[in-house]
């Protein structure tokens, strides 16, 4: 399987990233968005230049981290920003609302 | 450590590279409650278990505690953040 030129494991794709601003969807209403410097086996990751995103009682609240090493217990998703700003549109109509008040 | 290096690569920063670098400085430790405790870190392991002196306990951003040592248990961790700049948190 590993020396099948197609088959992709996951953490190749996650290697992959390395460089590159992900966009990170944890358990919970919490996003963090940041550059993927490196990860582990379990995927504790170390993001830089992170931005992190909460859905709170009073609204959401946005967190500037210079450096993040993650644990990777919570992740749930992972997207590359390449396919970020196809779904920021889409998160734009949806809460519009928000956008203008 | 997990052959996940890359050749040629001078910006990877592995989990155990970062842990390294961060070992004495300030640090903001995010717990999976949401709570976040800032101080110096003293020593941490590979299960993100921490040690931290000057600690403080912030609850939505409120000042609650102040701890001259703590320790953290590494199951609880969100992150720990370099606090080189202040946190700048929007309404």
């Amino acid at each position: 399987m590993a020396n099948n030129p197609s088959q992709l494991l996951p953490s190749e794709l996650i290697d992959r990233c390395i460089g590159s601003k992900i966009w990170v969807i944890m358990k919970g209403d919490k996003e963090l968005v940041g550059t993927l410097r490196g990860f582990d086996v379990y995927v504790n990751m170390v993001l830089e230049d992170v931005t992190e995103y909460e859905i709170t009682a009073e609204g959401r609240r946005i967190t500037k981290l210079d450096q993040i090493l993650l644990n990777g217990n919570n992740i749930a998703i992972l997207f590359l920003a390449s396919v970020i700003l196809i779904l920021a549109i889409i998160w734009l109509h949806a809460v519009g609302p928000w956008w203008f008040s | 450590m997990s052959g996940t290096e890359k050749a040629g690569s001078g910006t990877t920063k592995t989990p155990a590279d970062f842990l390294k670098s961060i070992r004495g400085r300030p640090v903001v430790v995010k717990l999976n409650s949401g709570v976040d405790y800032r101080g110096i870190l003293a020593c941490l392991d590979g299960y993100m278990n921490i040690a931290m002196e000057q600690t403080e306990e912030y609850v939505n951003g409120q000042l609650k505690n102040k701890y001259g040592d703590a320790f953290i248990r590494g199951n609880n961790v969100l992150y720990i953040s370099t606090s080189k700049r202040t946190l700048a948190e929007g309404a």
